[in-house]
Protein backbone atom coordinates (compact mmCIF):
# COMPACT_ATOMS: atom_id res chain seq x y z
CA UNK A 1 0.00 0.00 0.00
CA UNK A 2 1.23 3.46 -0.93
CA UNK A 3 2.77 5.21 2.62
CA UNK A 4 2.17 8.65 0.94
CA UNK A 5 -1.56 7.73 0.34
CA UNK A 6 -2.53 5.27 3.24
CA UNK A 7 -5.86 3.73 3.25
CA UNK A 8 -8.03 5.59 5.73
CA UNK A 9 -10.96 2.89 7.12
CA UNK A 10 -13.72 4.37 8.47
CA UNK A 11 -16.58 3.65 11.24
CA UNK A 12 -19.25 4.63 8.83
CA UNK A 13 -19.44 5.54 5.26
CA UNK A 14 -18.79 8.90 4.19
CA UNK A 15 -21.35 10.54 2.03
CA UNK A 16 -20.52 13.91 1.92
CA UNK A 17 -23.45 15.42 3.21
CA UNK A 18 -21.93 18.42 3.27
CA UNK A 19 -22.00 18.87 -0.73
CA UNK A 20 -24.84 15.55 -0.97
CA UNK A 21 -27.64 16.77 1.20
CA UNK A 22 -30.10 14.05 -0.44
CA UNK A 23 -33.12 16.57 0.42
CA UNK A 24 -31.46 19.34 -1.78
CA UNK A 25 -29.80 19.31 -5.60
CA UNK A 26 -26.06 18.48 -4.73
CA UNK A 27 -24.04 21.78 -3.39
CA UNK A 28 -21.40 23.33 -5.58
CA UNK A 29 -18.58 24.41 -2.97
CA UNK A 30 -15.43 25.88 -3.93
CA UNK A 31 -12.43 25.90 -2.64
CA UNK A 32 -11.69 29.55 -2.95
CA UNK A 33 -10.76 32.72 -5.69
CA UNK A 34 -11.25 32.07 -9.34
CA UNK A 35 -8.76 32.97 -11.05
CA UNK A 36 -8.37 35.29 -14.76
CA UNK A 37 -6.31 36.92 -16.57
CA UNK A 38 -7.28 40.11 -18.09
CA UNK A 39 -5.47 42.60 -20.05
CA UNK A 40 -2.24 41.11 -18.40
CA UNK A 41 -3.44 41.59 -15.13
CA UNK A 42 -4.37 38.25 -12.92
CA UNK A 43 -8.04 39.17 -11.56
CA UNK A 44 -9.58 37.27 -8.96
CA UNK A 45 -13.49 36.54 -8.62
CA UNK A 46 -14.88 35.57 -4.71
CA UNK A 47 -17.56 33.00 -5.53
CA UNK A 48 -18.03 33.52 -1.99
CA UNK A 49 -19.34 37.16 -2.91
CA UNK A 50 -21.02 36.21 -5.89
CA UNK A 51 -23.83 33.35 -4.25
CA UNK A 52 -24.73 36.52 -1.65
CA UNK A 53 -25.48 38.89 -4.33
CA UNK A 54 -29.00 39.06 -5.26
CA UNK A 55 -28.71 36.50 -7.98
CA UNK A 56 -32.12 36.22 -9.78
CA UNK A 57 -33.52 34.52 -12.95
CA UNK A 58 -35.80 36.46 -15.36
CA UNK A 59 -38.05 34.86 -18.06
CA UNK A 60 -38.22 35.10 -21.89
CA UNK A 61 -40.69 32.08 -22.37
CA UNK A 62 -43.20 34.30 -23.85
CA UNK A 63 -40.51 36.43 -25.53
CA UNK A 64 -37.95 34.55 -27.12
CA UNK A 65 -39.72 31.24 -25.96
CA UNK A 66 -42.64 32.08 -28.51
CA UNK A 67 -40.33 32.39 -31.49
CA UNK A 68 -39.40 28.85 -31.44
CA UNK A 69 -43.02 27.62 -31.47
CA UNK A 70 -46.84 28.96 -32.66
CA UNK A 71 -48.59 31.56 -30.10
CA UNK A 72 -49.67 30.34 -27.02
CA UNK A 73 -53.07 31.01 -25.99
CA UNK A 74 -53.97 34.05 -23.79
CA UNK A 75 -54.95 31.49 -21.50
CA UNK A 76 -52.09 29.29 -21.60
CA UNK A 77 -49.65 32.27 -21.01
CA UNK A 78 -52.02 33.14 -18.13
CA UNK A 79 -51.70 29.69 -16.58
CA UNK A 80 -47.75 29.38 -17.62
CA UNK A 81 -47.30 32.52 -15.82
CA UNK A 82 -49.01 31.34 -13.00
CA UNK A 83 -47.14 28.47 -12.82
CA UNK A 84 -43.65 30.24 -13.13
CA UNK A 85 -44.85 32.55 -10.29
CA UNK A 86 -45.21 29.76 -7.62
CA UNK A 87 -42.17 27.98 -8.97
CA UNK A 88 -40.15 31.03 -7.74
CA UNK A 89 -41.89 31.53 -4.83
CA UNK A 90 -42.82 35.03 -2.91
CA UNK A 91 -39.03 36.49 -2.91
CA UNK A 92 -38.86 36.43 -6.73
CA UNK A 93 -36.02 34.16 -7.82
CA UNK A 94 -38.19 34.71 -10.75
CA UNK A 95 -38.03 37.79 -10.53
CA UNK A 96 -39.00 39.54 -14.21
CA UNK A 97 -40.61 38.09 -17.36
CA UNK A 98 -41.00 39.62 -20.71
CA UNK A 99 -43.76 40.18 -22.80
CA UNK A 100 -43.89 40.79 -26.83
CA UNK A 101 -46.59 44.15 -26.74
CA UNK A 102 -47.35 43.71 -30.51
CA UNK A 103 -50.31 41.63 -31.33
CA UNK A 104 -53.68 42.17 -29.05
CA UNK A 105 -53.56 38.62 -28.01
CA UNK A 106 -49.52 39.83 -26.29
CA UNK A 107 -51.53 42.70 -24.64
CA UNK A 108 -54.42 40.48 -23.36
CA UNK A 109 -52.22 38.09 -21.60
CA UNK A 110 -50.48 40.72 -20.04
CA UNK A 111 -53.46 42.00 -18.34
CA UNK A 112 -54.74 38.71 -17.62
CA UNK A 113 -51.93 37.82 -15.95
CA UNK A 114 -51.29 40.68 -14.33
CA UNK A 115 -55.23 40.75 -12.89
CA UNK A 116 -53.71 37.28 -10.82
CA UNK A 117 -52.12 40.04 -8.69
CA UNK A 118 -48.69 37.97 -8.18
CA UNK A 119 -45.60 40.35 -6.78
CA UNK A 120 -42.72 37.88 -8.53
CA UNK A 121 -42.41 37.72 -11.77
CA UNK A 122 -42.73 41.32 -12.88
CA UNK A 123 -43.87 41.66 -16.24
CA UNK A 124 -41.76 43.69 -18.42
CA UNK A 125 -42.04 44.76 -22.36
CA UNK A 126 -39.85 43.96 -24.95
CA UNK A 127 -39.87 46.32 -28.02
CA UNK A 128 -37.83 47.15 -31.34
CA UNK A 129 -35.32 50.30 -30.89
CA UNK A 130 -38.18 51.75 -31.84
CA UNK A 131 -38.74 55.29 -30.28
CA UNK A 132 -42.49 54.97 -31.14
CA UNK A 133 -42.98 51.86 -29.32
CA UNK A 134 -42.77 53.88 -26.11
CA UNK A 135 -46.29 54.42 -26.71
CA UNK A 136 -47.29 50.47 -26.49
CA UNK A 137 -45.03 50.22 -23.10
CA UNK A 138 -46.50 53.53 -21.83
CA UNK A 139 -50.02 52.03 -22.74
CA UNK A 140 -49.45 48.35 -21.02
CA UNK A 141 -48.38 50.54 -18.12
CA UNK A 142 -45.19 48.31 -17.78
CA UNK A 143 -41.93 50.28 -15.84
CA UNK A 144 -38.97 48.56 -17.79
CA UNK A 145 -38.65 47.42 -21.62
CA UNK A 146 -36.58 45.63 -23.05
CA UNK A 147 -34.60 46.82 -26.43
CA UNK A 148 -32.75 45.46 -29.14
CA UNK A 149 -29.33 47.62 -29.31
CA UNK A 150 -27.21 45.05 -31.40
CA UNK A 151 -23.80 45.52 -30.99
CA UNK A 152 -21.51 43.57 -33.58
CA UNK A 153 -20.68 44.93 -36.71
CA UNK A 154 -22.41 41.83 -38.66
CA UNK A 155 -25.45 43.73 -36.93
CA UNK A 156 -24.62 46.92 -37.39
CA UNK A 157 -23.36 47.01 -40.71
CA UNK A 158 -24.64 43.93 -42.54
CA UNK A 159 -28.60 44.38 -40.80
CA UNK A 160 -29.22 47.45 -39.51
CA UNK A 161 -26.62 49.03 -42.57
CA UNK A 162 -25.32 51.60 -40.33
CA UNK A 163 -21.87 52.50 -39.19
CA UNK A 164 -21.11 52.05 -35.55
CA UNK A 165 -21.44 55.62 -34.92
CA UNK A 166 -24.92 55.97 -36.40
CA UNK A 167 -25.81 53.27 -34.35
CA UNK A 168 -24.51 54.23 -31.14
CA UNK A 169 -26.18 57.66 -31.70
CA UNK A 170 -29.69 55.93 -32.40
CA UNK A 171 -29.45 53.43 -29.49
CA UNK A 172 -28.60 56.28 -27.18
CA UNK A 173 -31.55 58.57 -28.79
CA UNK A 174 -33.99 55.26 -27.99
CA UNK A 175 -33.06 55.14 -24.21
CA UNK A 176 -33.27 59.10 -24.14
CA UNK A 177 -37.07 58.49 -25.30
CA UNK A 178 -37.31 55.52 -23.04
CA UNK A 179 -36.36 58.02 -20.06
CA UNK A 180 -38.56 60.45 -21.18
CA UNK A 181 -41.61 58.28 -21.26
CA UNK A 182 -40.44 57.24 -17.80
CA UNK A 183 -40.03 53.79 -18.71
CA UNK A 184 -36.44 52.09 -17.35
CA UNK A 185 -34.62 50.82 -20.65
CA UNK A 186 -32.80 47.43 -20.97
CA UNK A 187 -30.55 47.40 -23.61
CA UNK A 188 -30.30 43.77 -25.41
CA UNK A 189 -26.34 44.10 -26.30
CA UNK A 190 -27.63 41.40 -29.92
CA UNK A 191 -24.71 39.80 -30.64
CA UNK A 192 -22.21 40.87 -28.10
CA UNK A 193 -19.80 37.70 -28.10
CA UNK A 194 -19.36 38.80 -31.71
CA UNK A 195 -18.71 42.22 -31.06
CA UNK A 196 -15.46 44.58 -31.32
CA UNK A 197 -15.75 44.97 -27.14
CA UNK A 198 -13.36 47.97 -27.19
CA UNK A 199 -14.45 49.78 -30.36
CA UNK A 200 -18.24 49.54 -29.79
CA UNK A 201 -19.64 47.85 -26.53
CA UNK A 202 -17.57 49.93 -23.72
CA UNK A 203 -18.24 53.31 -25.75
CA UNK A 204 -21.78 52.35 -25.93
CA UNK A 205 -22.13 50.91 -22.69
CA UNK A 206 -19.75 53.69 -20.76
CA UNK A 207 -22.01 56.23 -22.21
CA UNK A 208 -25.11 54.50 -21.26
CA UNK A 209 -23.73 54.12 -17.40
CA UNK A 210 -22.63 57.79 -17.48
CA UNK A 211 -26.04 59.31 -18.88
CA UNK A 212 -27.92 57.28 -16.29
CA UNK A 213 -26.26 58.99 -13.23
CA UNK A 214 -28.51 61.65 -14.41
CA UNK A 215 -32.01 59.82 -14.03
CA UNK A 216 -33.52 58.35 -10.78
CA UNK A 217 -32.14 55.21 -9.96
CA UNK A 218 -35.44 53.09 -10.78
CA UNK A 219 -34.86 54.48 -13.98
CA UNK A 220 -31.34 53.74 -14.63
CA UNK A 221 -30.33 51.54 -17.96
CA UNK A 222 -29.81 47.47 -17.35
CA UNK A 223 -27.44 46.10 -19.85
CA UNK A 224 -28.70 42.46 -21.00
CA UNK A 225 -25.30 40.67 -22.26
CA UNK A 226 -26.96 38.86 -25.95
CA UNK A 227 -25.02 35.45 -27.07
CA UNK A 228 -27.55 35.55 -30.10
CA UNK A 229 -25.51 32.74 -31.59
CA UNK A 230 -24.13 30.73 -28.20
CA UNK A 231 -20.56 31.42 -29.38
CA UNK A 232 -19.86 31.92 -25.67
CA UNK A 233 -17.43 30.04 -23.82
CA UNK A 234 -16.40 29.57 -20.14
CA UNK A 235 -12.72 28.51 -20.26
CA UNK A 236 -10.11 30.58 -18.43
CA UNK A 237 -8.04 32.35 -20.99
CA UNK A 238 -10.56 32.08 -23.87
CA UNK A 239 -10.01 35.66 -26.02
CA UNK A 240 -12.86 38.22 -26.03
CA UNK A 241 -15.20 38.51 -27.13
CA UNK A 242 -16.36 34.85 -26.81
CA UNK A 243 -15.45 35.01 -23.07
CA UNK A 244 -18.24 34.91 -21.26
CA UNK A 245 -16.01 35.48 -17.72
CA UNK A 246 -13.89 38.41 -19.48
CA UNK A 247 -17.22 39.70 -20.81
CA UNK A 248 -19.08 40.01 -17.62
CA UNK A 249 -15.62 41.83 -15.93
CA UNK A 250 -15.43 44.36 -18.64
CA UNK A 251 -18.86 45.48 -18.07
CA UNK A 252 -18.77 45.61 -14.06
CA UNK A 253 -15.26 46.34 -13.86
CA UNK A 254 -14.53 48.88 -17.04
CA UNK A 255 -17.84 49.66 -18.01
CA UNK A 256 -19.07 50.24 -14.68
CA UNK A 257 -22.70 48.19 -15.00
CA UNK A 258 -23.49 47.45 -11.19
CA UNK A 259 -24.06 43.40 -10.95
CA UNK A 260 -28.17 44.01 -10.25
CA UNK A 261 -28.59 45.45 -13.73
CA UNK A 262 -26.79 43.34 -15.45
CA UNK A 263 -28.06 40.06 -17.38
CA UNK A 264 -26.89 37.02 -19.04
CA UNK A 265 -29.28 35.77 -22.29
CA UNK A 266 -27.90 33.04 -24.47
CA UNK A 267 -28.48 30.51 -26.98
CA UNK A 268 -27.28 27.27 -26.92
CA UNK A 269 -25.81 26.55 -30.37
CA UNK A 270 -22.88 25.03 -29.21
CA UNK A 271 -24.54 23.37 -25.81
CA UNK A 272 -23.11 25.51 -23.79
CA UNK A 273 -26.31 27.67 -22.83
CA UNK A 274 -26.68 26.64 -18.96
CA UNK A 275 -22.81 26.82 -17.93
CA UNK A 276 -22.40 29.92 -19.98
CA UNK A 277 -25.65 31.37 -17.94
CA UNK A 278 -24.29 29.95 -14.40
CA UNK A 279 -20.64 31.06 -15.13
CA UNK A 280 -22.03 34.78 -16.14
CA UNK A 281 -23.97 34.76 -12.33
CA UNK A 282 -21.06 33.67 -10.59
CA UNK A 283 -18.36 36.32 -12.48
CA UNK A 284 -20.54 39.30 -11.51
CA UNK A 285 -23.76 39.37 -13.64
CA UNK A 286 -27.09 38.78 -11.18
CA UNK A 287 -29.41 37.78 -13.66
CA UNK A 288 -30.10 34.93 -15.64
CA UNK A 289 -32.30 34.89 -18.44
CA UNK A 290 -33.92 31.36 -19.16
CA UNK A 291 -37.15 29.94 -20.61
CA UNK A 292 -39.46 27.11 -19.62
CA UNK A 293 -37.86 23.57 -20.72
CA UNK A 294 -35.20 26.12 -22.89
CA UNK A 295 -37.58 26.52 -26.00
CA UNK A 296 -36.08 29.76 -27.46
CA UNK A 297 -34.75 30.50 -31.37
CA UNK A 298 -33.02 28.00 -32.82
CA UNK A 299 -31.61 26.05 -30.25
CA UNK A 300 -32.89 27.39 -27.56
CA UNK A 301 -32.45 29.51 -24.42
CA UNK A 302 -31.37 28.54 -20.61
CA UNK A 303 -33.48 26.34 -19.15
CA UNK A 304 -35.39 28.04 -16.46
CA UNK A 305 -36.01 24.88 -14.49
CA UNK A 306 -32.02 24.15 -14.87
CA UNK A 307 -31.25 27.61 -13.70
CA UNK A 308 -33.73 26.75 -10.33
CA UNK A 309 -31.54 23.74 -9.52
CA UNK A 310 -28.21 25.65 -10.27
CA UNK A 311 -29.58 28.56 -8.19
CA UNK A 312 -30.51 26.12 -5.43
CA UNK A 313 -27.02 24.44 -5.67
CA UNK A 314 -24.92 27.94 -5.56
CA UNK A 315 -26.65 29.08 -2.74
CA UNK A 316 -27.60 26.27 -0.96
CA UNK A 317 -31.02 26.69 0.10
CA UNK A 318 -34.50 27.65 -1.60
CA UNK A 319 -34.81 30.99 -1.18
CA UNK A 320 -38.87 30.34 -1.57
CA UNK A 321 -38.71 28.31 -4.87
CA UNK A 322 -41.51 25.54 -5.07
CA UNK A 323 -39.40 22.87 -6.94
CA UNK A 324 -42.07 20.49 -7.44
CA UNK A 325 -44.20 23.48 -10.10
CA UNK A 326 -41.20 21.97 -11.94
CA UNK A 327 -43.00 18.94 -12.75
CA UNK A 328 -45.95 20.63 -13.01
CA UNK A 329 -45.15 22.83 -15.43
CA UNK A 330 -43.64 20.24 -17.76
CA UNK A 331 -46.72 18.05 -17.29
CA UNK A 332 -48.48 21.06 -18.70
CA UNK A 333 -46.83 21.66 -21.42
CA UNK A 334 -47.07 18.01 -22.46
CA UNK A 335 -51.22 19.08 -21.74
CA UNK A 336 -51.06 21.36 -24.72
CA UNK A 337 -48.72 19.61 -27.10
CA UNK A 338 -45.42 20.69 -26.17
CA UNK A 339 -42.81 17.73 -26.70
CA UNK A 340 -40.84 16.91 -24.37
CA UNK A 341 -37.45 14.71 -25.05
CA UNK A 342 -37.49 11.19 -22.97
CA UNK A 343 -33.74 12.39 -21.86
CA UNK A 344 -34.27 15.98 -21.10
CA UNK A 345 -33.24 16.67 -17.41
CA UNK A 346 -35.60 16.65 -14.39
CA UNK A 347 -38.72 16.46 -16.24
CA UNK A 348 -37.81 14.06 -19.17
CA UNK A 349 -39.63 10.62 -19.24
CA UNK A 350 -36.21 8.92 -18.78
CA UNK A 351 -35.44 11.46 -15.85
CA UNK A 352 -34.70 9.44 -12.69
CA UNK A 353 -35.66 6.37 -14.75
CA UNK A 354 -32.92 3.12 -15.00
CA UNK A 355 -33.39 0.65 -17.07
CA UNK A 356 -30.01 -1.64 -15.97
CA UNK A 357 -30.04 -4.52 -13.92
CA UNK A 358 -27.19 -3.38 -11.39
CA UNK A 359 -28.85 0.21 -11.20
CA UNK A 360 -31.92 -0.78 -10.36
CA UNK A 361 -30.40 -3.50 -7.41
CA UNK A 362 -28.78 -0.53 -6.18
CA UNK A 363 -31.86 0.92 -5.94
CA UNK A 364 -33.44 -1.29 -4.56
CA UNK A 365 -30.94 -1.35 -1.38
CA UNK A 366 -30.73 2.46 -1.00
CA UNK A 367 -32.09 4.90 -3.55
CA UNK A 368 -28.70 7.78 -3.41
CA UNK A 369 -27.01 5.21 -5.25
CA UNK A 370 -27.96 5.45 -8.26
CA UNK A 371 -31.09 9.08 -7.72
CA UNK A 372 -29.43 12.08 -8.29
CA UNK A 373 -31.25 13.65 -5.37
CA UNK A 374 -34.06 12.63 -3.27
CA UNK A 375 -36.81 13.10 -6.78
CA UNK A 376 -39.39 12.76 -5.17
CA UNK A 377 -39.11 15.14 -2.49
CA UNK A 378 -37.90 17.72 -4.86
CA UNK A 379 -39.63 17.07 -8.25
CA UNK A 380 -42.36 14.99 -6.95
CA UNK A 381 -40.49 11.75 -8.84
CA UNK A 382 -39.73 9.11 -7.72
CA UNK A 383 -36.83 6.57 -9.46
CA UNK A 384 -37.88 4.55 -11.57
CA UNK A 385 -37.05 1.48 -13.36
CA UNK A 386 -38.02 1.01 -17.33
CA UNK A 387 -38.15 -2.91 -17.70
CA UNK A 388 -36.37 -4.47 -20.53
CA UNK A 389 -34.18 -7.65 -20.61
CA UNK A 390 -31.12 -5.71 -18.86
CA UNK A 391 -33.61 -4.89 -15.92
CA UNK A 392 -33.47 -8.81 -14.01
CA UNK A 393 -35.17 -9.26 -11.26
CA UNK A 394 -33.61 -6.13 -9.13
CA UNK A 395 -35.22 -3.89 -11.96
CA UNK A 396 -38.63 -5.51 -12.05
CA UNK A 397 -39.00 -5.87 -8.02
CA UNK A 398 -38.09 -2.10 -8.00
CA UNK A 399 -40.52 -1.38 -11.19
CA UNK A 400 -43.51 -3.53 -8.70
CA UNK A 401 -42.86 -1.79 -5.59
CA UNK A 402 -43.11 1.71 -6.93
CA UNK A 403 -46.31 0.32 -8.85
CA UNK A 404 -47.37 -0.59 -5.40
CA UNK A 405 -46.13 2.31 -3.76
CA UNK A 406 -44.87 -0.36 -1.14
CA UNK A 407 -42.22 1.13 1.27
CA UNK A 408 -39.61 0.04 3.76
CA UNK A 409 -40.81 -3.53 5.11
CA UNK A 410 -43.58 -3.84 2.64
CA UNK A 411 -41.39 -3.76 -0.40
CA UNK A 412 -41.59 -6.90 -1.97
CA UNK A 413 -38.31 -9.24 -2.15
CA UNK A 414 -37.36 -10.30 -5.86
CA UNK A 415 -38.49 -14.03 -5.10
CA UNK A 416 -42.04 -12.77 -5.21
CA UNK A 417 -41.70 -11.18 -8.51
CA UNK A 418 -40.28 -14.57 -10.00
CA UNK A 419 -42.69 -15.16 -12.44
CA UNK A 420 -43.00 -11.52 -13.55
CA UNK A 421 -39.48 -11.65 -14.08
CA UNK A 422 -39.61 -14.72 -15.92
CA UNK A 423 -42.54 -13.60 -18.31
CA UNK A 424 -40.32 -10.40 -18.83
CA UNK A 425 -36.78 -12.76 -19.81
CA UNK A 426 -39.04 -14.75 -21.84
CA UNK A 427 -40.43 -12.02 -23.79
CA UNK A 428 -37.44 -11.37 -25.05
CA UNK A 429 -34.95 -14.83 -25.17
CA UNK A 430 -37.97 -16.54 -26.35
CA UNK A 431 -40.49 -13.94 -28.53
CA UNK A 432 -37.56 -12.08 -29.78
CA UNK A 433 -39.12 -8.78 -28.55
CA UNK A 434 -36.95 -5.92 -28.80
CA UNK A 435 -39.02 -2.74 -27.36
CA UNK A 436 -39.29 -2.03 -23.63
CA UNK A 437 -41.89 -3.30 -21.51
CA UNK A 438 -44.97 -0.41 -21.37
CA UNK A 439 -46.23 0.34 -18.23
CA UNK A 440 -49.75 -1.33 -19.54
CA UNK A 441 -48.23 -4.79 -19.75
CA UNK A 442 -45.88 -4.41 -16.51
CA UNK A 443 -49.70 -3.81 -14.95
CA UNK A 444 -51.22 -6.30 -16.37
CA UNK A 445 -48.76 -8.82 -15.16
CA UNK A 446 -48.91 -7.27 -11.53
CA UNK A 447 -52.52 -8.15 -11.84
CA UNK A 448 -52.13 -11.29 -12.74
CA UNK A 449 -49.39 -12.33 -10.59
CA UNK A 450 -50.00 -9.93 -7.61
CA UNK A 451 -53.74 -10.16 -7.21
CA UNK A 452 -53.80 -9.61 -3.48
CA UNK A 453 -51.18 -6.53 -3.30
CA UNK A 454 -53.15 -5.16 -6.21
CA UNK A 455 -55.74 -5.41 -4.10
CA UNK A 456 -54.34 -3.75 -1.29
CA UNK A 457 -53.24 -1.01 -3.75
CA UNK A 458 -57.14 0.14 -4.44
CA UNK A 459 -58.29 -0.05 -0.75
CA UNK A 460 -55.44 2.79 -0.14
CA UNK B 1 -42.54 -38.04 -1.10
CA UNK B 2 -39.20 -36.99 0.68
CA UNK B 3 -37.54 -33.04 1.13
CA UNK B 4 -34.68 -34.52 -1.17
CA UNK B 5 -37.51 -35.82 -3.66
CA UNK B 6 -39.49 -32.83 -3.39
CA UNK B 7 -36.27 -30.72 -4.26
CA UNK B 8 -35.04 -32.45 -6.75
CA UNK B 9 -38.95 -32.61 -8.92
CA UNK B 10 -38.94 -28.22 -8.55
CA UNK B 11 -35.56 -27.84 -9.53
CA UNK B 12 -36.14 -30.12 -12.92
CA UNK B 13 -39.58 -28.43 -13.57
CA UNK B 14 -37.97 -24.60 -13.08
CA UNK B 15 -35.14 -26.34 -14.52
CA UNK B 16 -36.65 -27.69 -17.57
CA UNK B 17 -34.89 -31.23 -17.25
CA UNK B 18 -35.37 -34.56 -16.36
CA UNK B 19 -35.41 -35.19 -12.67
CA UNK B 20 -32.87 -38.42 -13.11
CA UNK B 21 -30.23 -35.36 -14.37
CA UNK B 22 -30.50 -34.23 -10.98
CA UNK B 23 -28.40 -35.24 -7.58
CA UNK B 24 -28.17 -33.77 -4.51
CA UNK B 25 -24.19 -33.05 -4.97
CA UNK B 26 -25.27 -30.95 -8.17
CA UNK B 27 -24.57 -27.30 -8.39
CA UNK B 28 -27.25 -25.16 -9.56
CA UNK B 29 -25.20 -22.98 -11.62
CA UNK B 30 -22.17 -24.66 -12.59
CA UNK B 31 -23.59 -28.20 -13.14
CA UNK B 32 -27.61 -27.57 -14.11
CA UNK B 33 -26.65 -24.25 -15.87
CA UNK B 34 -28.99 -22.21 -13.61
CA UNK B 35 -28.64 -18.81 -15.12
CA UNK B 36 -30.06 -15.67 -12.00
CA UNK B 37 -33.55 -15.15 -13.04
CA UNK B 38 -34.22 -18.92 -12.68
CA UNK B 39 -32.05 -19.07 -9.37
CA UNK B 40 -34.37 -16.82 -7.88
CA UNK B 41 -37.00 -18.83 -9.58
CA UNK B 42 -36.04 -21.66 -7.71
CA UNK B 43 -36.16 -19.54 -4.47
CA UNK B 44 -39.94 -19.06 -5.37
CA UNK B 45 -40.95 -22.51 -6.81
CA UNK B 46 -39.54 -23.94 -3.05
CA UNK B 47 -41.27 -21.70 -1.01
CA UNK B 48 -44.23 -22.71 -2.95
CA UNK B 49 -43.98 -26.08 -3.25
CA UNK B 50 -43.06 -26.14 1.22
CA UNK B 51 -45.25 -23.46 1.94
CA UNK B 52 -42.62 -21.63 4.00
CA UNK B 53 -40.61 -17.69 3.52
CA UNK B 54 -37.06 -18.14 3.52
CA UNK B 55 -34.42 -15.57 3.82
CA UNK B 56 -33.86 -14.30 0.48
CA UNK B 57 -29.70 -13.67 0.71
CA UNK B 58 -29.36 -16.67 2.34
CA UNK B 59 -31.49 -18.71 0.09
CA UNK B 60 -29.58 -17.14 -3.11
CA UNK B 61 -26.41 -18.17 -1.29
CA UNK B 62 -27.37 -22.31 -1.05
CA UNK B 63 -24.81 -23.65 -4.14
CA UNK B 64 -26.12 -27.43 -4.51
CA UNK B 65 -29.01 -29.16 -4.67
CA UNK B 66 -28.54 -30.57 -1.34
CA UNK B 67 -27.52 -27.75 0.25
CA UNK B 68 -31.14 -26.28 -0.79
CA UNK B 69 -32.47 -29.70 1.11
CA UNK B 70 -30.58 -28.50 4.45
CA UNK B 71 -31.81 -25.35 4.03
CA UNK B 72 -35.57 -25.95 3.21
CA UNK B 73 -35.68 -28.86 6.57
CA UNK B 74 -34.15 -25.64 8.56
CA UNK B 75 -37.87 -24.34 8.58
CA UNK B 76 -39.64 -27.97 7.96
CA UNK B 77 -38.12 -28.02 11.35
CA UNK B 78 -39.51 -25.28 13.00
Amino acid sequence: MSDKWPLKEVEQPDLLEDMFDYSLPPLIKFDGPICEEIDGKLVKFDPQEAVKRDLVITDTTFRDGQQARPPYTVEQQVHIYDLLAKLGGPNGVIRQTEFFLYTQNDRNALDKCRELGHRFPEITGWIRADKGDFRLVKEMGLKETGMLTSSSDYHIFLKLKKDRKKALEDYLAVVEAAWEAGVRPRCHLEDVTRASIDGFVLPFVTELVKRSEQVPSHLTAKVRLCDTMGFGVTYPGARLPRSVPKLVYRMVHDAGVPPERLEWHGHNDFHKVHINGATAWLYGCNALNATLLGFGERTGNPPLEGAIIEYIALKGGLNGIETTYITEIADYMRSIGVEIAPNYPFVGRDFATTRAGIHAGGLRSDERIYNIFDTNAILGRSPRVAITDKSGAQGVAHWVNEYLGLKGEDRLSITKVAKIARWVMDQYEVEKRLTAISEGEMEAQVKEHLPQYVEKLKRK
Amino acid sequence: MTVEERVINVTAKVLHMDPTEITLDKSFTEDLGAQSVQSIELVAAFEEEFDIEMDEDEALAVTTVGGAVNYIKTYLDK
